[in-house]
């Protein structure tokens, strides 16, 4: 009888080999087209290699807890020529454990064919595909001082997709035709810098903070913290407290911070600065109201002194100065989290005591984050942890 | 008038034999049998006692010919078939093509090698040698693929002072015609632009520069306009031309008739690349015979060669990427 | 080339005879003492490549060159150190290839025995044995067409170049054209380590002339008068237009390939006969015996000899090695058709 190897499949893009966990059949056995066979892990989920047809197991030759490429051999069904005929299937002869790579077609004088070991790489082999730049191409970006990200807008006609240096030389003709302005320096460095921020996975989360205990500490307070001087305190102590969150992911190391420094961002002109302030774990919140002032101010008149700015690992944004209840900032490209304010606003809060709402001062706190550091859930409890110190202001 | 790439040759040396005392024709059957392929036709005739026969010799033939050179004379020597110049390899590259360098002496041979395949000549009467040649430090190696060009190229390649091989396409002897031969002529070393073009360029040399200029005119109608450069000459390759015409289209395509290892074709790319890396926007490539000695059958020998389909298909793809 | 040493030269054939002979006896010790000079250096490291001599066929070789007129072509191979010197190539020629100075002949692209000059009429060899010969017939082709009549052109090889086939199809087409060529086989009795039983099956290389078509003389190559005596002949015959003559003369290689070559596998059974006597002992016995040398007289020329050596390798020691970076690395003779590779 005709024999159809089992073959380890393509379980999805970038999968290239999986781990035999369990055989849901044996030798013998008598199975159906798509039946489970057997149970392999994947690094991404558990899956199972099913029948490619009716028939008989003749045999598994794939080991328990072994790993097997895709497209190896796992086993061999005996079945019918009809089945084949049906299926269209390939017929396997005296095909030998391990031997992955040589799938001989039986009544075809033995024809030898070498076949790759993984069929169907999703990673091409060649130039090809949307991002491919041609050297040339790559040339007349440097020429023009453009990076990739100025071609997004670009409808490539080259094979798949791919931008051409003619395609190119059409969109910046066309550009010519249209008013321009230059842009300013800062335009240009916060433009180069959130390209780079934007090459990782950035996440957000957020969640409403009340403010009352915030307000309330102000009142009495002198000199009086702004609320997102607030959150930046909150967020140093939580860093004190786990710094992981703010860690860098360098290849395959996690990069501790060293100091818990926060910046915080300062619109100015046609950008956005960031001072810093150093140490913010280590000084108490009203310690930190006059430097912070100080601060915004020569921000604001771009006179920062060049010690002040830089070196941060983590930021805060009061996007709430513009009204603004959400946003989505962007983190800087060398830090893992951007916490950000939002306007406050009077809302209903419901009080479980009372049974009815109440109004309360309320502003959504979001974390925006480098997701290759840190999953939701990571951030979900640094956000909570800033909510709470938050709301004993007195204790920051 | 109109005269044949053939008759073109002969022309030429007819010429040179008028014009230079110090010129002579040398090889098998170029007599009064006026050569295999009738390149000497009646030369023998019109300048008595300077177009001679020689042995089946053809170490010996070009030594002569080295020691005529040595001695102030202009030889011409007409190798039978390309192929059976290996026969004389040893006197071409080791002798003619070191005698400057070693001794400051020139050696102004012109070594005329009818080459390239005709339907149903078979694997020795057939053979590009071009590449083998113009590996050698010391010769230069010539490539016309137009009636004006044989005639030009090989007047000037007598009048060079260093050993010339002159390719002459066999199958191009009685194809090309032209009206008149030219009364002046791009230098030898400048390659010509045979056709202008916008989207890629073609590098060809000899006969496949016919091949490609018709696969340039079945994509026209597709709106595709393709460039060919005729190299003329294989060592020295004006590469200044070559790189500008890719400059001019992003795109290279490079078809030889020889076979794939190494070779013009080779050559071209790799100069593109390393000297024009940022001219290219897609990669280049290079169309050559199949990697087997030339076949005799005509099915054979048709699919053996780039022909104007092979081209207009690669170009096609090149094109499309 | 003739010099007369005696006395002014007269009609007299025994005069000519015997200042031909003692001229080619200086040169044949001039090139035994170069020889040993080149092999000396060799040994201490002094010469970079192959050193090759050609102790033992001084006599064939000096007899050649010393009888060549000026005008005429020679194609001297390996071991015609003799031969040159008498053509007119200079000891400095010789020490300046060996030692590898910019002023040389070759200007160091090529060296050792590898040294000439075309316009000369001496051609610097290429290795490939055979090859010279119709180089030769090529410049005395040439002189037909240019109408010079009256030279004559000797091409010199060894027993192993004869089976080649650039030797038959040099020697052929000279036959066929009649040129006159004068080709001296050195049988020397060795191509290397190849003994002539493995080189050629005919019992006579002279046998081969007939195959040709061409006339042949065989010579005692250790003897001076006999080459003086054969070689004179088919000058003669060559310059009146018989056509190719074929000179092979037996003798014994009496050093190696190479100088690193100890040449174990010759007989010494030949080094022993009379095909092993040294050519130049032979020489020296004849003018002695003759009282046309006497042994103060020999030292003398010897002295000479030795110092004019000595001078000329002092002089091509002292002189620059070629410099690559100044050098035009160019091929071909037309500048403007030589490819200039950027090169880093």
């Amino acid at each position: 009888m005709p024999a159809i190897p089992i073959i380890m499949p393509q379980l999805g893009e970038s999968i290239a080999e999986a781990n035999i966990i369990g055989f849901l059949v044996k030798p013998g056995d008598v199975v159906e087209a798509g039946q489970d066979l057997i149970e392999v892990e994947t690094n991404k989920a558990n899956m199972t290699v099913t029948s490619p047809c009716g028939g008989q197991i003749e045999k598994l030759t794939a080991q328990l807890n072994e790993s097997y490429p895709v497209g190896a051999a796992l086993g061999q069904i005996a079945t019918t020529n009809e089945e084949i005929a049906r299926l269209g299937l390939e017929v396997s002869t005296a095909a030998k454990p391990g031997d992955t790579d040589r799938v001989a077609k039986a009544g075809n004088g033995g024809q030898n064919r070498v076949r790759p070991t993984v069929r169907g790489l999703p990673v091409p082999a060649n130039a090809a595909g949307a991002s491919y730049l041609s050297p040339r191409l790559k040339a007349r970006m440097t020429e023009m001082g453009l990076s990739a990200a100025d071609l997004a807008g670009v409808a490539g006609s080259g094979a798949a997709g791919r931008v051409t240096v003619e395609d190119f030389e059409k969109f910046i003709a066309q550009l010519e035709k249209q008013k321009m302005s230059q842009a300013s320096t800062m335009r240009v460095a916060v433009a180069d810098a959130m390209r780079r921020s934007w090459t990782r996975p950035i996440a957000h989360v957020g969640m409403p903070v009340c403010l009352d205990p915030l307000f309330a500490y102000r009142k009495v307070t002198r000199p009086k913290p702004g609320p997102a001087l607030c959150a930046l305190r909150a967020l140093a102590v939580a860093l004190a407290e786990n710094s992981a969150p703010a860690g860098r992911l360098v290849g395959s190391k996690i990069v501790h911070p060293s100091a818990i420094d926060i910046g915080f961002a300062v619109e100015a002109e046609d950008g956005v600065l960031v001072p810093v302030l150093r140490n913010a774990d280590k000084r108490p919140l009203k310690d930190l109201v006059a430097p912070y002032n100080e601060l915004v101010e020569l921000a604001r008149q771009r006179k920062l002194p060049p010690d002040v700015t830089g070196g941060s690992i983590a930021t805060v944004t009061n996007f709430g100065t513009f009204g603004l209840e959400w946003a989505t900032p962007i983190p800087l490209p060398e830090q893992t989290l951007v916490l950000g304010m939002g306007a406050a606003r009077h809302a209903p809060n419901w009080d479980s005591v009372k049974g009815q709402f109440v109004p309360i001062m309320e502003a959504n706190l979001t974390l925006s984050f480098d997701h290759r550091v840190l999953d939701g859930g990571a951030a979900g409890r640094l956000l909570q942890r800033v909510a709470a110190l938050m709301s004993k202001p007195d204790t920051l | 008038m109109s005269l044949t790439y053939l008759e073109a040759i002969r022309e030429a040396q007819a010429r040179a034999l008028r014009d230079d005392p110090r010129v002579f024709i040398y090889g098998q059957d170029v007599g009064v049998f006026g050569g295999a392929h009738k390149a000497t036709k009646n030369l023998a005739k019109e300048f008595p006692g300077r177009v001679l026969d020689s042995p089946i010799s053809e170490d010996a033939i070009m030594g002569l010919a080295v020691g005529a050179a040595i001695e102030g004379m202009r030889p011409i020597v007409e190798m039978q078939f390309a192929d059976f110049s290996t026969v004389g390899f040893n006197q071409i590259v080791n002798q003619a093509a070191t005698l400057f360098w070693r001794t400051n002496v020139p050696c102004p041979v012109t070594v005329r090698l009818p080459f390239g395949g005709t339907s149903g000549s078979g694997p020795f009467h057939s053979q590009c040698m071009e590449t083998v040649y113009a590996h050698y430090p010391g010769l230069i190696v010539l490539t016309p693929a137009t009636v004006e060009d044989a005639y030009s190229m090989l007047l000037e390649a007598v009048a060079i002072n260093d050993p010339v091989i002159f390719c002459e396409h066999k199958f191009l002897y009685y194809h090309l015609k032209a009206e008149k031969l030219p009364s002046e002529a791009l230098p030898v070393g400048k390659a010509r632009i045979a056709r202008e073009g916008r989207d890629m360029t073609i590098v060809a040399y000899s006969a496949m520069v016919h091949e490609a200029l018709e696969a340039a005119k079945e994509l026209a109608p597709e709106g595709w306009e393709v460039e060919v450069v005729d190299l003329r000459s294989v060592k020295p390759i004006d590469t200044d031309t070559v790189m500008a015409s890719v400059a001019r289209t992003g795109r290279l395509l490079c078809v030889g008739e020889a076979w794939p290892w190494g070779g013009v074709t080779a050559e071209i790319i790799a100069r593109v690349v390393s000297e024009g890396y940022g001219l290219l926007d897609a990669p280049p490539q290079r169309l050559n015979a199949k990697d087997t000695p030339v076949p005799y059958h005509p099915n054979l020998w048709m699919a053996h060669r780039p022909t104007h389909h092979a081209i207009t298909a690669a170009a096609r793809n090149l094109l499309r990427k | 080339m003739l010099q007369s040493v005696l006395e002014p030269s007269t009609a007299e054939n025994a005069t000519l005879f015997h200042e031909t002979y003692l001229a080619a006896y200086r040169f044949m010790l001039t090139a035994r003492l170069l020889d040993d000079k080149f092999a000396a250096l060799g040994r201490s490291g002094r010469i970079h490549g192959g050193v090759f001599l050609g102790r033992g066929q001084e006599a064939l070789s000096a007899a050649a060159g010393v009888l060549l007129k000026p005008g005429d072509v020679f194609a001297p191979l390996i071991r015609d150190a003799a031969g040159r010197l008498a053509f007119g190539e200079t000891i400095l020629d010789a020490a300046r290839t060996y030692l590898g100075s910019a002023r040389g002949p070759m200007r160091g692209r090529d060296g050792n025995v590898h040294r000439g000059r075309p316009q000369e009429g001496y051609l610097p060899m290429i290795s490939h044995l055979g090859a010279m010969i119709s180089v030769v017939n090529g410049i005395l082709f040439a002189r037909r067409f240019k109408k010079i009549s009256g030279t004559i052109g000797v091409a010199s090889v060894g027993d192993g170049a004869t089976s080649t086939g650039a030797f038959h199809e040099a020697l052929n087409q000279a036959a066929v054209e009649k040129l006159p060529l004068v080709l001296i086989v050195a049988n020397n009795q060795y191509a290397y380590s190849t003994p002539v039983s493995r080189q050629f099956a005919c019992h006579d290389l002279a046998d081969k002339a007939a195959g040709y078509g061409v006339e042949a003389d065989s010579v005692d190559g250790t003897d001076l008068n006999a080459c003086l005596e054969t070689i004179g002949r088919a000058m003669t015959r060559a310059r009146a237009g018989h056509g190719p003559q074929l000179v092979v003369a037996t003798l014994l290689r009496l050093c190696g390939h190479g100088e690193h070559d100890p040449a174990d596998y010759v007989d010494p059974k030949l080094k022993n006969s009379s095909l092993g006597r040294d050519c130049l002992k032979v020489a020296e016995e004849f003018l002695l015996d003759r009282k046309r040398l006497d042994v103060a007289q020999r030292g003398t020329i010897r002295e000479e000899i030795i110092r004019e050596i000595e001078a000329a390798i002092a002089q091509a020691q002292r002189e620059p090695a070629p410099d690559p970076f100044s050098e035009e690395w160019r091929a071909i003779a037309t500048k403007h058709l030589s490819e200039t590779h950027e090169e880093s």
